[in-house]
């Protein structure tokens, strides 16, 4: 079953489409992570330019993260005053991104770029989990080792250098007290992210606000995703305004088949231990990675490749 | 659908039989229709072109989409990893190309008129940014027909014509689903002895419909309107469809 997409001026499968939302919403209910390092990958694999999957990745990723960010809210779990510092410092970070994503694509490497980005950083945060899930599942009851240390090696250099920093202020909600700038240059790397690689920067955010900025960990989720909705959204608007590369269809089926896998993911992850959770996650991971690295170290089936500009 | 065609034989058979004014143009070519509208479902279309000719003859149908602008590049092997390296720009080749005829085209016509007709997939003229030494401008096209082929862009068919009773005829043309938008050129020839001794040119155009022209619209008029308004819709849908139904149940 085709759908004409009207951006990327193509025909996909939908069920394929509702497939990976599905699947990304899932996980995500499952382990809670917001999938955008997973969809953006599988959309090029479709074929749907790198510009537009990224692109619709983000409002796809605005719309599931509203209704939990709303929840969240509900519950007393998001710090908005860490929350707009960090939004002041993505949208900063993701108005870069846009734009330098333009000069990309102009100078013909943005899919280069992108899939070498998706390369380092799936590479290193897939290995890293899987190391510290493995380790957690041969010793059950054990805490992890990475849990266990990085909040003392933090402490000794990062949180030190922080409350050195000018702009001391507090976060009364999370009960800590640091100077803005961090939360500001966190902000700002994970909108240069989002913009490039259409993530919205959780599985980066959330190590960082509970080993670096010693936040709580059930403020530190409701904070991401908020800071999460309005950095995507904003880098959607922006994707929109300068590129032209949000594709609604796409983003539509995609929204529709997460917020199903959600469910499925939250029920199921309800009944299955959190180290198990964690290695399939770092599994699923870790095998888009390899697949990236094949398709780089492989030699190309045609040497040649064409992009056809749509008018 | 078929007692259309039935109709539309007829009508030509009777012309061509009749009518003295068409003694010195021999050819009539009716295509299907004059507009081709790509809609959500669109996946594709066959076209037909009906028409009539005085027989016998060898027929060439030659279908040409609109010009396009496209980046050609070449994989570079950097260290382990195949990345993409250099790249051209072709102007104004066409978006498709179909060469369709009754027999094999280079058997019908001598190769003098196969460049007069432009009737040679690789034979198509473009531009190519940055201007480049005669040898390597040359393997970027012929690169171009590779991949163009490949996709199924450029292709002959010597079966697609059928003629019946040397005097009608029909063509089946089969279009694929990303096609691009424009006026496509269906150009028919009849040929005897080896000469075109008869040339019928229409058009028919090709654009996007109903939603999916509006959406193109507003993405490119008012992209930041567009973005803006797209973005809060997806919000109101993801609040929608996830924290709505969990409030019930809670």
């Amino acid at each position: 079953m085709e759908v004409f997409l009207p951006i990327a001026h193509m025909d996909v499968n939908i069920v394929l489409i509702l497939a990976y939302g599905a699947l990304v919403g899932f996980l995500s209910g499952l382990v809670g992570v917001g999938g955008g390092f997973l969809i953006t990958p599988l959309l090029i694999f479709t074929g749907i330019p790198p510009i537009v999957a990224v692109s619709s990745g983000a409002a796809q990723m605005t719309g599931t993260a509203s209704g939990a960010s709303y929840l969240h809210w509900r519950h007393g779990n998001i710090d908005f005053k860490m929350g707009l510092i960090l939004l002041t410092g993505s949208w900063l970070g993701g108005g870069f991104g846009v734009y330098l994503a333009k000069v990309l694509l102009r100078a013909g490497e943005f899919g280069n770029v992108v899939v070498f980005l998706y390369v380092v950083l799936l590479g290193f945060i897939g290995v890293s989990m899987l190391i510290e899930s493995l380790q957690a599942v041969f010793r059950s009851g054990a805490p992890a080792p990475s849990a266990a240390h990085a909040p003392a090696a933090s402490k000794s250099l990062v949180h030190t250098w922080f409350e050195r920093m000018p702009w001391q202020t507090s976060y009364p909600v999370s009960g800590v007290r640091m100077s803005a700038l961090g939360p500001l240059v966190l902000g700002a790397a994970v909108g240069v992210m989002t913009s490039l690689m259409g993530v919205g920067g959780g599985f980066i955010m959330v190590p960082v606000m509970i080993y670096v900025l010693k936040m709580p960990t059930k403020i530190v989720v409701g904070t991401s995703l908020f800071q999460l909705l309005f950095t995507t959204a904003a880098v959607s608007i922006m994707q929109a305004g300068v590129n032209h590369s949000v594709d609604p269809f796409l983003a539509l089926i995609l929204i529709l088949g997460s917020v199903l896998g959600t469910k499925l993911g939250a029920r199921l992850g309800a009944r299955l231990p959190a180290e198990k959770l964690r290695l399939i996650l770092a599994l699923v991971v870790v095998a888009v990675a390899i697949k990236m690295v094949v398709t780089l170290v492989l030699p190309p089936a045609h040497i040649h490749s064409i992009e056809v500009e749509v008018k | 659908m078929m007692a259309r065609w039935l109709r539309c034989l007829l009508f030509f058979t009777g012309a061509a039989l009749f009518d003295p004014a068409w003694a010195d143009e021999p050819l009539v070519v009716v295509p299907e229709t004059n507009e081709v509208k790509i809609t959500t479902e669109f996946a594709g279309t066959a076209l037909k072109a009906v028409g009539s000719m005085r027989g016998p003859a060898d027929l060439i149908i030659k279908l040409v989409g609109p010009p396009q602008v496209a980046k050609l590049s070449r994989e570079t092997k950097i260290g382990p990893f195949w990345v993409e390296g250099e790249t051209a720009k072709l102007d104004g080749a066409p978006s498709l190309l179909y060469l369709y005829a009754t027999a094999p085209i280079a058997e019908i016509l001598p190769p003098a008129a196969l460049e007069e007709y432009g009737l040679r997939l690789e034979g198509v003229p473009m531009r190519l940014e940055p201007q480049l030494q005669a040898h390597v401008s040359d393997d970027w096209r012929k690169a171009f027909f590779r991949i163009k082929e490949r996709q199924g862009y450029y292709h002959e068919d010597d079966t697609a014509i059928r003629v019946f009773g040397n005097r009608l005829f029909i063509a089946n043309m089969r279009l694929p689903g990303d096609l691009q938008v424009g006026t496509y050129t269906v150009e028919t020839l009849v040929v005897k002895s080896g000469k075109v001794v008869g040339r019928n040119v229409g058009h028919f155009t090709v654009r996007l419909s109903g939603i999916e022209r509006w959406v193109w619209n507003a993405a490119h008029d008012h992209p930041w309107l567009f973005g803006g308004v797209f973005t809060l819709l997806a919000m109101l849908l993801g609040f929608a469809l996830n924290a709505i139904p969990y409030g019930r149940t809670r």
